[in-house]
């Protein structure tokens, strides 16, 4: 094996002296000569007609310039992949926080104080809000003819087998996937006894600190500006082309620094209505949400109902799972790039199950519209997997670790939707982080530690594209089409390119581009970026090398196959030699440089292996008060070969103390459909002084898909944490609770239960 | 409408200003300096945070006339010239940021305690972060950074 330089050594952010000193942009600091605000009216109601609406008195007020309505807008349906989600409400508005009016003000006071104007005459309807009860026949429908709503056609690598349908006959129903394997008769026929539990996840928010923000100016000749915080560019671009009818090539989006996505900043949010005021008023419009709209109307996680049944035999195999698991879409089915929820199909978890049925359904509701947030569905969808399983290891007699490690895949095995996944250390993992959390070690009274399982596979969808320039004196520059949401995913980009041309990291500068700058790229997102733009900034690096190579041949006289390439040197069959420094200035006075190479590289055949991640939680409990404190925490992971050890840890760190937030502390409280926790005191993320000893245990194996054999860690840490901190509260002081988060009442209220008896 | 005058990152600054002008906005809008950034609007996050006569304050909680008379540092004003801040280095070199939008008020705040306790405790450091929250890192690494910064235990 060749010696590394780069690959494997812990490796600051490239674009770290931006971000540390405030000169990184990000989409609330552009500004454009002439820019004016823009603000939005929402509805005050859940589920109400419009009867009217005044906005003669705002239009009046000196220094606005611009004010629409819905009826002044085109019938337009925004949205992801599902189009049902208009620019600002027209006759109806389906949830607390819908955008009714918007305004363009010279001052963000002055919107205000126009948006106070506005006289809107609501007539309420009936609602509803919780999605199994929007199921039933009797509830009221939110949308009247959702199978007018287009759609593109579902990507095969995300059907898993389902059988996926849009709008089925069941009221209120978005979509509906169901995930066969085996046979479910066989299955619960070999079962000694059977299990049904049901748990409940309420909705979180991603609560990345940057609230949504966009600008979108219009330059004289038509083509569109646009700034705004969104991961993926060119997909962006895309919507807001199809949204407003023109060609793409119209649409500039331009490249900001994100300020935290976990899957929340890859939708248009206001945009479009941005635009509309632009276009209204001729100037440029700027529109940053506060933390109070972000959190009433930003796209949350999808609160779930997840109901469990399991066979299982005698000495404790699983033979059979029916899962049926209920996401509540809220008003607009707009923010998901998908059919479905997708981490529906971890509903088997990392287990043999030979016999399954899988139901994900999704359901308007008179609620926020959800999105996506780190691992869609899957921390919702693991919580019950995980309880459940502990739930029936109680029941059994057997202790949470051995039951897991009797059902557990190992090499060979099929996965319960039928992969057959290769290099497969479910249990070694496991094993390790039982290890480092001494599972076997007494504990002290009320204390209690808990196990949670989960594993996914690198994403691999959607093409990837790099384009490397090298100039004079060997200096590199890597243009992307894709944000950095902050994993180190330039960084990633850059350690390969430096790795592959032996040069030092510094020699190596990230670009974004715009949308006509840089070539096709989805962007971050599905533990996919490491793994495709990785290879397409390998193809890119390796062919500027050949092209180096060439270029030192007609340097030295000889054919390429001459040369010999030894560390950064080119070397001729005569022994004479050459710095890529040297050759590159050389190449300059020929005008052959600054020489450009492009990689690309579009997944094919899936992904064959995935990545474990097995975690355990310490609590200890107060047997007075229900308070959960969190002890000790391991995370232990299977990982290929580690590009960045100091991003890859900063992944696994993030996600645990965001689980932490899941598992303990964050809801998103809905009453009567609106949503209550409204600012960043009362919707209650983790500080500095909430975290638990942590200890990571990496668990190395053979390769993944991406380059040098890596595999995908971002998605991986957060999912399992609620379950393991729930099964650690019930090991520590018998109290089950089958509903996040893990609160002092709830675990209280289950103390005193117990007591009495029940 | 008031004058405010103040000095920012050691320049002279006078402005004329409506009574509510937020610090915050004066600094982002009107002196263009948008390395303050704004989280929450409500002083939970931290994000906004500066240094005013030495004290971190949430500027998004500020209003501007209160800083009239006073010395305001912001982000930009901590390297020297191209030459970073020992916690600025640390920051990179310890993996102390993600995302980096709750980052110039973290590195703030951070100045802040080590200007009045420069050899601060795991814990002290963990206290006196508790109001900037960061959604990315998990505070390991922001905690890992100070420490670095507060030892000097940090590359050039």
């Amino acid at each position: 094996m060749t010696n590394r330089i780069n690959i494997g050594q812990p490796t600051g952010h490239v674009e770290g002296p931006a971000k540390v000193t405030g000169r990184a942009h990000y989409a609330a600091d552009v500004m454009v000569p002439g820019l004016l605000w823009g603000k939005c009216l929402r509805s005050p109601f859940p589920h109400a007609r419009i009867l009217s609406i005044d906005v003669t008195q705002a239009r009046q007020l000196p220094g606005v310039h611009a004010v629409l309505t819905g009826a002044d807008l085109p019938d337009t349906r925004l949205g992801r992949f599902l189009l049902d989600m208009p620019i600002l409400a027209r006759d109806c508005v389906r949830f607390v926080g819908e955008k009714v009016v918007a305004v363009a003000a010279e001052s963000p006071d002055i919107a205000e104080e126009a948006l106070a104007l506005i006289d809107v005459q609501y007539a309420e309807l009936p609602a509803v809000f919780d999605p199994v009860e929007a199921m039933q026949t009797t509830a009221s429908r939110i949308h009247a003819q959702p199978e007018s709503y287009a759609h593109p056609p579902i990507p095969e690598v995300f059907l898993h087998g389902g059988i996926a349908e849009f709008f089925p006959p069941i009221a209120n129903v978005v979509s509906q996937v169901v995930y066969r394997h085996g046979d479910l008769d066989v299955g619960f026929a070999q079962a000694d006894r059977i299990f049904e539990h049901t748990f409940v996840v309420p909705t979180v928010h991603q609560a990345y600190i940057e609230p949504h923000a966009c600008l979108v100016a219009i330059e004289p000749s038509g083509k569109i500006n646009v700034w705004l915080s969104n991961k993926m560019p060119f997909l962006a671009r895309s919507q807001f082309a199809a949204a407003l009818g023109v060609p793409e090539d119209r649409v500039r989006v331009n490249p900001v620094s994100i300020g935290g996505d976990f899957g929340g900043k890859g939708s248009l949010m206001d945009s479009i209505v941005c635009y509309h005021l632009a276009h209204q008023s001729g100037r440029p419009v700027k529109m940053v949400m506060s933390y109070t709209e972000e959190l009433m109307a930003g796209n949350p996680r999808h609160a779930a109902v997840i109901t469990m049944q399991s066979g299982v035999t005698r000495d404790g195999r699983l033979t059979a799972r029916r899962a049926r698991l209920v996401f509540n879409c809220g008003a607009y089915g707009a923010f998901i790039p998908l059919h479905t929820v997708h981490g529906g199909v971890h509903a088997g978890g990392p287990y043999r199950v030979p016999h399954i049925e899988i139901t994900c359904l999704r359901v308007y509701t008179n609620t926020v519209p959800a999105g996506h947030m780190r691992a869609p569905g899957a921390p919702q969808t693991v919580f019950a997997v995980e309880s459940h399983i502990d739930m029936i290891a109680h029941e059994l007699g057997l202790d949470p670790l051995e039951f897991r490690l009797r059902n557990v895949l190992t090499e060979g095995d099929a996965a319960p939707l039928g992969e057959h996944w290769r290099h497969v250390r479910c249990k070694e993992t496991l094993e390790a982080a039982a290890q480092a959390a001494g599972w076997n070690t007494a504990k002290p009274p009320h204390v209690g530690r808990g196990i949670g399982l989960y594993d996914r596979e690198p994403g691999a969808f959607g093409p990837s594209n790099a384009t490397l320039t090298i100039g004079a004196n060997a200096t590199l520059m890597l243009l992307t089409g894709a944000a950095d949401t902050g994993t180190g995913s330039y960084t990633i980009l850059q350690q390969i390119v430096a790795e592959e041309l032996h040069v030092p990291l510094t020699a190596v500068t990230v670009v974004q581009g715009d949308t006509d700058t840089a070539a096709f790229e989805i962007g971050p997102g599905g533990s996919r970026f490491t793994h495709t733009a990785g290879l397409a900034t390998l193809a890119a690096t390796r062919a500027l090398k050949e092209a180096l190579v060439s270029l030192a041949a007609q340097h030295f006289g000889c054919t390429p196959e001459q040369i010999q390439v030894q560390a950064h040197q080119f070397v001729s069959p005569d022994g004479g030699s050459l710095a890529l420094a040297a050759l590159t200035t050389w190449a300059a006075t020929q005008g052959t440089v600054p020489l450009t190479r492009t990689g690309s590289y579009l997944p094919g055949k899936p992904v064959e292996v995935t990545s474990f991640c097995a975690q355990v939680a310490e609590v200890e409990v107060d047997p007075e008060t229900g308070q959960v404190r969190l002890r000790k925490f391991v995370t232990a992971h299977d990982v290929g070969t580690v590009i960045n050890p100091l991003t890859h840890q900063g992944q696994i760190e993030g996600g645990v103390v965001q689980g932490i937030g899941q598992a303990l502390t964050e809801h998103l409280l809905v009453q009567d459909g609106a949503v209550t926790t409204l600012h960043l005191g009362d919707y209650k993320l983790p500080t500095a002084m909430d975290i638990p000893e942590l200890t990571t245990v990496l668990v190395e194996t053979q390769g993944g898909p991406a380059p040098y054999a890596g595999k995908a860690v971002g998605e991986l840490s957060n999912v399992a944490v609620p379950a393991a901190i729930a099964n650690a509260v019930f090991a520590a002081v018998g109290v089950r609770l089958t509903e996040l988060p893990v609160t002092a009442e709830k675990v209280h209220a289950g103390l005193r239960a117990k007591e009495q008896g029940k | 409408m008031r004058t405010v005058r103040l000095r920012i990152n050691g320049q002279s600054v006078m402005r004329e200003v409506p009574d509510n002008r937020l610090l915050i906005d004066l600094l982002r809008y009107d002196v263009g300096l948008t390395g303050t950034k704004e989280g929450c609007s409500v002083g939970v996050c931290g994000a906004c945070t500066v240094l005013m006569d030495g004290q971190p304050v949430s500027s998004c909680l500020t209003l501007a006339v209160m800083a009239n008379g006073a010395e305001v540092l912001t982000i930009e004003g901590l390297a020297e010239g191209e030459r970073l801040h020992p916690l600025q280095r640390a920051f990179i070199e310890s993996g102390g940021f993600q995302c980096g939008i709750c980052t110039p008020g973290q590195i703030m705040a951070a100045k802040a305690l080590l200007d009045v306790n420069p050899q601060p405790s795991k814990e002290e450091i963990q206290t006196w972060m508790m109001g900037n929250l960061c959604r990315c890192t998990g505070y390991y690494k922001i905690i890992e950074a100070i420490q670095a910064a507060a030892t000097e235990k940090v590359g050039p």
